[in-house]
Parts: C-alpha cells; structure tokens; sequence
C-alpha cells in the first residue's frame, strides 16, 4: 500500500514537473515573440524616419512691452495735449512661432504665423529649393528684397530700438510669387542678388498702397531685385541698392496702366574696433506713382497730386563686447528717421524723429530695452480735402523685451 | 528676311543674361584669403551683420542645418560659407 502511494505521489510530481516546464517554455516562446514584434516594429520606425534627411523645428520670436506718450498738437487751428499709455501697441508686442521644416539639404519651408497688434497674420509662407550652389528659388509668401531693414533687421530680438523706423518697412511689401537669390563669392569681395516676380502692390482710392493681395488686381506682375555688395573679405560693409517695378491700377479701370516704381538703397557696417563693437544701419526708400485723378471725399471732384513718397533713416550703437562683465551687455543706440508723404493729398505729411536708446543683452537672443522717442510732424495735406492741417509732436518712452526661441 | 518681334528679341535678351548669370555664378571664385577662413571666422564675421553671434549650444547639430539653411536664405551668404559655419556651430 505505501509502495503504491509513493509511485503515485512519484508520478504526481514528475506530471507537475513536465506541466511546469511546459508552461515555463511556452511563456518565454510569448516574451521572445514580443519582443522580437517589437524589435522589428522600431526597425520599421528607424528606416522611416531616416535619420538627417528631414527635420522640423520650431524657433520664432516673442516682444512685449510698454509705451507712455504725450502729444502735443496744434491741428486745424485747434490746441491740445494728450497722454497716454499702454502695454501692447504695434510696435512693442508679437508673438510669432516660427515653422521650419528641412527636407534632406535641398528644401526648406518656413511658415511664421503672428499675433499682434493687428490681430492674427502671416509673416512669411514659403518653400525654398536650393538649386545649385548658389542659387535659391522660392515660391509662396514672402517679405519682397527691398532694401534690408524689413527682411533682416526688423525683428524685436535683432532691432536694437523698440521702434521700427517711419516708412521703411511699410514699403517693404510681403507678396505671393516666385524669387530667385544667392551669394556669390568674387575674389576679396562678395555680391548677392535677389529677385522676386509677385502680384505686386494694389492703388488706394486716396493714392496709398495695398500689398500681399492673393487676388491680383491687374494681370501685370511686379518685379522687385535687390544687388548688394560687400566690398571687403571681411564682409563688415554691405551697401545694396533696390527697384521694385510693376502696374498698380486695377485692370480695365482708367488706371489700368498707372506704374508704380519705388528704389532703395541701403547701407550695413559692422566692425569690431576692439573693445567696441560698431554697427551703423542705413536705408533710403523712394515711391513714386503715376499721374492719376483722385476723387475728392468732399464733393466728389476730381483732384491730382504728386504721388511721390520717400523715407530715410540712419542708425548707430556701440557695444564694448571686448570688456569683461555687466559692461559687455549693455549696448546703446541712436536713429534719426525721416518719413515725407506726397503733399496736397489726404494724407500728406513731413515727418521726422529722433529715437535712443539703453539694451542690456540677456544672453545673444534675449534683449531688454529703454527706448525714447521724439516725433514731428508737419501736414502738407490741403483743408479742401478736409486734411488735417498744422503740427503734433509726439514723444513716447518704451520699455521693451525681446525674446528669440 | 523675316524681321524679329520685339518679344522674340526680348526672350533672347532675357535667355542671354541667364546664360551669363549662370556662367558668372559657376566662375565666381573667392580669393585663397577668404578660401582659407574658417567656420569660426565666418560665424563671427558674418552672422554679426545682424545679430549677435550666437551659442554653438543653442541648437542641436541637426537643428543647425536647418538654421544654416534659413540663414542662407536671409543673409545671402554663399553655400561655402554656411558649411562652414555650420560645421563649426555643429562641433
């Protein structure tokens, strides 16, 4: 009877056993295949991103700030001052992320949606396709090569004032088209080109232009190029010089073949006297539109002027970047801007002002600034149109700061 | 003798100053001087045209290729140049 209990029990156990390690087997046969899904599922994965072929980031730029003013004017014969002030206004508030998504080495897209002053927009939406060595073509939206100031030195982490200056970048127009650009190395020297065929610039009822129109309003296209020269190895000066040339009256209207032809030249000398640092910005815009009847908003009759707009500012600041501690942040600026619109018009204007300021530099891209302003303006528009007429000056103090990420 | 239109002529204008350009952009050369900088002397000289000169660390090495790209676009520097810039920004 024992003997029989202990076969028994020799047999339950040795049962138990060969289950056990069935079971053992089976579930490592379970993890190996598991794992091994999952191997080849983070292969797929790795063949798909292909590693250095294509990349998106996003970088972009945040300013904000506060203005404080007081005017004082002298319009139509009327007297009277004013104060004001306020945290975002449009020249010290923007938010602006900016999309860019390389392809391989051969394509860039870059799309910089903006929330400022002006609500929601679209600085720039293009695509660029490096060609050849040299050579870059780009189709979308873009900020037209006119001048410099609008393309390269307007962002809130590059200005060095909390103001843009008066009229420079707002005849600089953002359009839809094509451009063609590059650098090109000659010797000592360098030279870059860039030209761009786009919609063009639409004319306003009272003789001002619209831009970045995505519906053209004649079928004549816009040509703007930009030649700029760099005549030193060390590429400190650059002066370039700007045409921007097309049709901007409204097809089959009496304007139709009105011409609107601006030019720019522009000046940028960076050199490190040691241990400062100096950098002298320039640009000088010219607009001229064609001989039109305007129509008066008073009684409708017909009335003409000289469509002929320019605006000029010059630009200083010095940073000890040679010296050691707070010092080397601190950097301090100076502008004098000029802003003329065509007289005898509604809004005719001679207008200059004088900008300085304080930046104390955070880090490369990360700027806190003081800027004060003091503006006049005199209008040049006539009562027969029901301009203002007379004078304001205006003097405003900012506190800006400016953050690239 | 069939007289050319004005059109015609000026596509052949236009062709030619793209011939030319393209030839100007292929024989373009810089001296052994500028041939001879490097990244590190290109990323200070040129990218404080406009901005301060900015921290190798800032970016991953992938990343400034991407900016490198962008760069080119704003700057207008030649292709030699970014390369050089970014292989230096890179290390």
């Amino acid at each position: 009877m024992r003997t029989k209990k202990f076969i028994s029990g020799v047999a339950i156990a040795l049962l138990l056993n060969f289950l056990l390690e069935n079971y053992a087997a089976a579930q490592q046969t379970t993890v190996d295949s598991a794992l091994l899904d999952r191997v080849t599922e983070l292969e797929k994965q790795s063949a798909y991103k292909k590693s250095g072929e294509d990349h998106f980031m996003v970088v972009g730029v945040a300013t904000l700030g506060f203005a404080a003013y007081k005017s004082t004017n002298n319009l139509s014969g009327v007297s009277s001052v004013s104060k004001g002030n306020s945290f975002p206004d449009a020249d010290n508030y923007e938010f602006s992320p900016m999309l860019l998504w390389r392809h391989g080495d051969k394509f860039l897209m870059e799309f910089e949606p903006s929330f400022n002053n002006n609500g929601l927009s679209v600085n720039w939406a293009d695509i660029s396709y490096f060609a050849a060595p040299n050579l870059i073509i780009r189709a979308g939206y873009f900020v037209l090569p006119f001048g410099t100031y609008a393309k390269r030195e307007a962002a809130g982490w590059i200005d060095k004032l909390a103001t843009d200056p008066m009229g420079i970048a707002d005849m600089t127009p953002t359009d839809y088209g094509v451009e063609v650009e590059g650098g090109l190395p000659m010797g000592n020297m360098k030279m870059n080109y860039d030209v761009a065929l786009t919609n063009g610039n639409q004319l306003n009822a009272d003789g001002t232009l619209t831009s970045g129109n995505i519906v053209d309003n004649n079928n004549n296209k816009t040509v703007t190029a930009r030649l700029g020269f760099l005549p030193f190895s060390n590429s400190s000066l650059e002066i370039g010089v700007s045409g921007m040339f097309g049709k901007v009256g409204n097809q089959a209207s009496p304007i139709q073949n009105t011409k609107g032809n601006l030019y720019a030249f522009d000046l940028n000398y960076v050199k490190n006297f040691s241990p400062i640092l100096l950098n002298i910005k320039s640009q000088y815009n010219i607009q001229d539109i064609g001989n039109v009847n305007y129509i008066s908003p008073v009684d409708s009759s017909n009335y003409t002027f000289n469509n002929h707009t320019t605006s000029f500012f010059a630009q200083c600041s010095i940073r000890p970047v040679g010296l050691q501690g707070f010092i080397k942040n601190v950097e301090i600026a100076g502008r004098y801007t000029t802003f003329n619109t065509p007289a005898n018009s509604t809004f005719g204007a001679n207008q200059h002002s004088f900008t300085v300021g304080l930046d104390y530099w955070i880090n490369w891209r990360t700027v806190f600034k003081i800027t004060y302003d003091a503006y006049t303006g005199n209008s040049t528009g006539t009562e027969a149109l029901n301009s203002f007429t007379g004078s304001t000056k205006t003097n405003t103090f900012y506190l800006q700061f400016s953050i690239q990420l | 003798m069939k007289i050319l239109s004005l059109k015609k002529i000026s596509s052949i204008i236009i062709l030619m100053f793209l011939v030319l350009m393209i030839t100007v952009m292929h024989s373009c050369k810089p001296s052994q001087l500028v041939a001879a900088k490097t990244g590190a002397q290109l990323w200070a000289e040129n990218c404080q045209r406009c901005h301060n000169t900015p921290s190798p660390s800032t970016f991953s090495p992938e990343q400034w290729e991407t900016v490198g790209l962008h760069m080119q676009t704003r700057a207008l520097i030649t292709e030699d140049e970014r390369k050089k810039i970014v292989d230096f920004l890179k290390q």
